[in-house]
């Protein structure tokens, strides 16, 4: 059994979540499982917004990840937003459990098409590691480059390395292990 | 640095506190909140906030209250009003009343960074000012001097010495560098602080006028003296005279102030009595005296009755570190006589004044700060507040590429009305890269 398990969130390409999966367990060097699809549950859709609030969707995380687990990681291809944003690429709980990403907003390109597979999964990695640090205490990180700075568009989001900074990389160095001690 | 700031959220709706909490505790700040108006009055006396995020439509205390009591107490806490769709008009109402920007719910995620960024950087801006005037405030002002470097603390303790004795100073310095201010230091901290301080420059009168000036005359003795008039030497009289540009003083008149020095009475022209003399005496120059010795233009032995003590004031540029202190003790000043709304100046700004050559010394720099002042547009001095420093020809040309585009952009668009295709064309670049770069400067069309 891994620590750390990636849940698809109702309709998400197969790929996506195994190229997800795989980074996650690159870089974070943790066991990674991918769990079965569930689907998004209606009371966290907003009509108004017409968007999936994230909030809800953590705590739905919470309550459906079977125990052992760690953490939990949902990945999603809804529109997701929480009460004070209008959009978020992902969200998580701030040394909590559960984290959680979006590809809807992650397929742009600066010309108005699609960007290739290829770098939307790449996308996809980043927002997966940079949300799950934050359920392991990172805060966001000034770092140039560093998966922990705050990139609210899409071309901050492609200036990043697809790593941590030293800094970030120590903080999270003993976390893999306090991952398997989370109830 | 995130970690030192601390913020304060204020929102009677748990949601929009818990989601704004979350997302500033990721930057790593340190969050507090409050459910109303009236517990946020409670706990402002606990800690010092940095920033607070306001919610306007509370039950109870409103956050138009809250403001007013939070910038009563803490003017220096940025405040940043949260509005719903549809109370604009009580944002700007707010505005007026102190708040440093609002949020309209719910926000772009970058224009949440961007302003928290921004406002941080006013607050950092805002606290080294507070600074700057704490230091002017104390050890770095001298009467009315204004000087923290090493050098201007020695000259702050020979002023203290020399005050105390009544020998004839000399005070040498480039022009704008302060002389008259020193002689004024000297005379305030010395015996005759309470008998009358009379300056007058010497380089701006006619040789004529200056002997009637200096030494006063009695009615009749030329053509015009229809009546008797005092000289700077007779009001100075108990206090002190301050002789400023002595190096202008032609040869003649040399002699004459020569004589009064050694014999300790003058008399007005076409006058026959003798006047006590009865004042210190402090001159000042721009000049090389030796050098003119040595070319025939003044005279040694009045030189060596003015030079008993001499001081020697530093240029502007010898004391650059005094820059910023001197920077915000005009500010302040100009703030004060202008009635403009300028808080501070950025870091940058600050730079560029330490970067310039001040020819002219404290004095451009006094002319400066007061051209900045009563031209600013903004809350904050900025490097295009003193762009005329250093091109006289092109005042608004920006310094940076990043400005230059910023403000070619926003010239195309306003020429087009904000028809993004055409002003797109005419940059030739595509739409989407427009709108980035609209994005990207925040250009909005003008109202």
């Amino acid at each position: 059994m891994g620590v750390l398990a990636v849940v698809p969130l109702g309709p998400i390409g197969e790929m996506a979540v195994r190229i997800t999966a795989a980074n996650l367990q690159a870089v974070l060097e943790i066991p990674v499982d991918i769990l079965p699809a569930a689907a998004l549950p209606a009371h966290a859709y907003e009509p108004t917004r017409r968007q999936y609030d994230a909030g809800r969707l953590l705590e739905d995380l919470v309550r459906i990840c079977p125990g052992g687990y760690g953490k939990v990681l949902g990945v999603a291809a809804a529109d997701l937003c929480i009460p004070i944003l209008t959009y978020v690429f992902g969200e998580a709980q701030l040394g909590g459990k559960a984290a959680l990403v979006s590809g809807w907003r992650l397929r742009g390109a600066p010309s108005g098409a699609a960007v290739p597979l290829d770098h939307y999964y790449e996308r996809l990695a980043k927002v997966a590691l940079h949300e799950v640090a934050h359920t392991l205490s990172l805060y966001h990180c000034e770092e140039p480059g560093c998966l922990m700075n705050f990139s609210p568009t899409l071309d901050d989001l492609d200036r990043l390395n697809l790593m941590f900074c030293e800094r970030c990389r120590f903080s999270l160095r003993d976390n893999p292990w306090r991952l398997r001690e989370v109830p | 640095m995130a970690g030192r700031i601390k913020i304060l959220v204020v929102d009677d709706e748990i949601i929009v506190r818990e989601s704004l909490i979350g997302w500033l505790k990721k930057g790593g700040y340190q969050v507090d909140s409050a459910e109303g108006g009236r517990q946020a009055l409670g706990i402002i006396d606990e800690r010092e906030y940095d920033l607070v995020f306001l919610d306007i439509m509370m039950p109870g205390v409103s956050g138009l209250e809250v403001l007013k009591e939070l910038k009563g107490r803490y003017p220096q806490t940025l405040v940043v009003m949260i509005t719903a769709y549809g109370s604009v008009e009580t944002a700007v109402e707010a505005m007026k009343n102190g708040a440093n920007d609002y949020l309209m719910k719910p926000f772009e995620p970058e224009q949440l960074t961007l302003l928290v960024e921004k406002l941080l950087q006013q607050k950092k801006i805002l606290d080294e000012n507070a600074l700057l005037r704490e230091q002017v405030a104390s050890r770095s002002r001298y009467q009315d001097l204004v000087g923290a470097s090493a050098c201007m603390q020695k000259l702050f303790n020979l002023i203290e010495e020399v005050a105390a004795v009544d020998a004839p100073v000399l005070l040498r310095g480039a022009t704008g560098t302060g002389k008259e201010l020193v002689a004024k230091a000297i005379h305030a901290k010395g015996p005759r602080r309470f008998g009358p301080f009379i300056p007058i420059n010497c380089g701006a009168f006619p040789e004529n006028l200056l002997e009637s000036e200096l030494f006063g005359h009695e009615m009749g003795s030329f053509t015009g003296a229809t009546r008797a008039k005092k000289g700077r030497l007779e009001i100075a009289q108990g206090g002190t005279l301050f002789l400023d540009e002595i190096g202008e003083i032609p040869l003649k008149m040399q002699v004459d102030l020569l004589r009064v020095l050694e014999q300790k009475v003058f008399h007005r022209v076409g006058g026959t009595g003798s006047i006590p003399l009865d004042f210190r005496l402090i001159s000042a120059t721009h000049r090389d005296l030796a050098k003119e010795i040595e070319q025939g233009r003044f005279r040694q032995d009045f030189y060596f009755r003015l030079n008993v003590i001499e001081l020697e004031i530093p240029t502007l540029k010898e004391r650059g570190e005094d820059i910023p202190l001197l920077a915000q003790h005009f500010l302040d000043r100009f703030r004060r006589e202008t009635n403009k709304p300028v808080a501070g100046i950025e870091a940058a700004a600050l730079d560029l004044l330490g970067s310039y050559a001040w020819p002219g010394n404290v004095r451009e720099l006094e002319n400066a700060m007061e051209r900045a002042v009563v031209l600013a547009k903004g809350r904050y001095l900025n490097k295009r507040d003193f762009a005329f420093l250093f091109r006289g020809e092109a005042p608004d040309m920006p310094f940076s590429l990043e400005e230059m585009e910023r403000n070619h952009i926003g010239q195309i668009l306003k020429q087009c009305g904000w028809n993004i295709s055409r002003a797109a064309q005419l940059l030739e670049i595509n739409r989407t890269t427009l709108h980035n770069k609209i994005k990207k400067y925040e250009l909005r069309p003008s109202k």
